[in-house]
């Protein structure tokens, strides 16, 4: 589904050079749900910007659903973006001014669907997250839980093949954080890819599968279970001293 | 096309649209009214004097001193400017049109008429009056040198014979012949004949609505000892003569002043120094409007730009490409101004039906508000291009930043 190889990203002034993702190699396959962890400055979000196509990379190779992105402009991307990737935000950015039914529809109306079509995909997305009832509310009379779920049901509405979380459930509390986790997990059980970068290693223990950012480089990999153990009591392994070096295997 | 969703999300930020509806509004409705009073100056400004403006100047003499005879000082200057090189024609004359100043008279078909049949203004010229004023004659006949009369101040004017403008026969004999046919000076026996019709003869007085009514009387009319003189020159050669007019006549008459010589030109341009004001007022304020509301979407549309950084964003990760972006803007611009353009229609027929009522000024036509719409479209089209380009290239990634 996504797969970088030896993937760069260097951010140049004309003083400094900030090399944000180095050798940065990950394959996720169809179906799977990942989290990327690592400390704050480690280059997850540069990575999700990436694999999102928000940003560019300087070097290296990545393919999004078998398609090589290196040189695609900028209507390309887009396009690709609205077509295969679903996006959560940790702020929601849902737009204030639209109503739910018209925050669901921004992505479908830059999709090209007809009215009709959207309306059934905006319907069905908010019935899935349970806030059809509320269609015509606006995002500031819903609770953060609940805005989550619009964002979600705005990423779902398009079918995308790929759904990136970027600290899906930063901003809430927990039992609001437990019922999104609850909703991606399910979304993920019906057959959505998944990548979830998150600070919360309780959060990643749910995932299939963990990958841990440091520097710009995978440091680790591991699968769920083994995460779990560590979000239960252990501290944070930090530097990933113990990763075996396994971008390799992980692929 | 986005167009509900930005309508309805336009609503709930109700008060920036109508600020700029309102402006956009008012822009439209003084703008057109503005654009057809200057059409209207510049219509009324335009309009043919019926004197060969280019080519001829007046100027007035004035006598001094025991023994100084008028009508000889006449007789010697008409004869001295005649002689001038580039000369071609030269009158005396009472007034010439545009100048402000004249004699006007009702003329009436009977006498001791009630009421005059019509209004006219009178030209004493000589028999070389005519060909001064460059006044086109289109029937009938030319003054000749007998008819024309020695008049005295204060005298009542009874000539035997006139020549009238084509407006005056129309309205004194509409449908039929004017030549030949008596008409009544201020009422009052006898009857002049009129002898010949010229095309167009202005009046003195621009805003009278009988501009073209004028009759020429054959004849001299000294005011104490001054006089005013009409000279037509050869194409090309009014100012060469200027430059020796005061020369020749001190040469051959030093006990008298003249006047500032002016050209048509100088009267034409005085005439309508108020509506030329007027029109150059005008045209500052619809300039300054247009800035204003240009710049006013332009404020407005860059403010809403940066407030929204990260919601444009937001809709470039949804997959908004920098066109989508580009048009978001473009449109949301274009509701706004169709909303203020639509307020703005109703405005300035109302403000037209206001300055018909109140200065009886004709009606806006119709199409000057759907030229103003799509003016006002292609101006808020434009002061949003800067900003909404700026948006376009927002990138994506802004969506993922933290705040």
């Amino acid at each position: 589904m996504l797969k970088m190889t030896h993937l760069q990203k260097v951010y140049r002034t004309h003083l400094i050079e900030t090399h944000a993702l180095r050798d940065f190699s990950i394959h996720v396959r169809e179906g799977e749900f990942v989290a990327v962890t690592g400390p704050s400055g480690s280059g997850k979000t540069t990575f999700l910007n990436i694999a999102g196509l928000l940003e560019e990379f300087s070097g290296g190779e990545f393919l999004l659903d078998g398609v090589n992105v290196s040189g695609l402009n900028d209507n390309a991307r887009s396009k690709l973006r609205n077509e295969k990737i679903g996006f959560i935000f940790q702020s929601f950015n849902l737009i204030p001014d639209l109503n739910l039914f018209d925050n669901v529809d921004v992505p479908l109306r830059y999709r090209g669907f007809g009215a009709a079509e959207r309306k059934k995909r905006i319907e069905e997305s908010l019935t899935r997250v349970g806030l059809a009832s509320r269609m015509k509310h606006y995002p500031s009379e819903l609770s953060g839980g609940q805005q989550q779920r619009v964002a979600i049901a705005r990423a779902l509405a398009g079918s995308p093949r790929l759904l990136l979380a970027d600290e899906p459930t930063g901003n809430l509390d927990s039992l609001m954080a437990r019922g999104v986790l609850e909703l991606l997990e399910e979304i993920n059980r019906q057959g959505t890819t998944i990548v979830m970068v998150t600070h919360d290693p309780e959060l990643a223990a749910r995932a299939q599968r963990n990958v841990h950012v440091i520097d710009g480089q995978v440091t680790d990999f591991d699968e769920a279970p083994r995460l779990r153990e560590v979000a239960a009591g252990n501290a944070d392994r930090g530097s990933g001293a113990e990763s075996g070096r396994a971008v390799g295997a992980m692929d | 096309m986005e167009l509900r969703p930005i309508l309805s999300a336009l609503m709930r930020s109700k008060v920036s649209m109508i600020l700029i509806g309102v402006q956009v509004a008012l822009t439209l409705a003084i703008v057109c009214n503005a654009l057809f009073i200057i059409g209207q100056r510049l219509d009324h400004m335009r309009r043919p004097s019926g004197v060969n403006e280019s080519d001829t100047f007046l100027f007035s003499s004035s006598g001094f001193g025991h023994g100084f005879d008028p009508r000889a000082t006449i007789r010697e200057d008409l004869a001295v400017l005649a002689h001038m090189p580039g000369v071609a024609s030269v009158s005396t004359t009472n007034s010439v049109p545009m100048s402000g100043g004249g004699w006007g008279e009702g003329l009436s078909l009977k006498p001791q008429q009630k009421t005059s049949t019509t209004q006219t203004t009178i030209y004493m010229v000589n028999e070389k009056g005519l060909g001064t004023f460059g006044s086109k004659l289109i029937a009938g006949r030319d003054f000749k040198p007998e008819e024309v009369a020695d008049l005295e101040a204060g005298d009542t004017l009874r000539p035997p014979v006139i020549i009238v403008t084509q407006a005056v026969a129309d309205k004194m004999f509409p449908g039929e012949n004017a030549i030949g046919k008596q008409v009544y000076l201020s009422e009052n026996p006898p009857a002049s004949t009129i002898i010949g019709i010229v095309e167009r003869t202005q009046q003195p007085w621009m805003s009278s609505d009988t501009v073209e009514n004028s009759t020429f009387v054959p004849g001299y009319m000294p005011y104490g000892n001054s006089s005013r003189y009409l000279v037509r020159t050869e194409p090309g050669r009014r100012d060469e003569v200027i430059a020796q007019v005061e020369k020749k006549l001190s040469e051959s008459n030093s006990s008298r002043i003249i006047g500032k010589i002016r050209t048509m030109e100088d009267v034409r341009r005085d005439a309508y120094a108020g509506d030329r004001a007027m029109s150059i007022i005008l045209g500052a304020v619809i300039v300054a409007l247009l800035t204003i509301t240009a710049l006013g979407i332009v404020g407005m549309a860059s403010f809403w730009v940066a407030q929204r950084t990260r919601q444009i964003g937001t809709r470039r990760a949804l997959g908004a490409s920098k066109k989508d972006i580009l048009r978001y803007f473009q449109t949301e611009n274009f509701i706004i101004t169709t909303f203020g353009l639509l307020v703005g229609a109703v405005l300035a027929y109302a403000f037209s039906l206001w300055m018909m009522q109140s200065y009886q000024s004709p009606r806006l036509p119709w199409y000057y508000v759907p030229i103003g719409f799509v003016c006002l479209w292609a101006l808020g089209q434009l002061a949003v291009l800067g900003p909404a380009l700026r948006a376009s290239r927002v990138p994506p990634a802004v969506a993922t930043r933290s705040v």
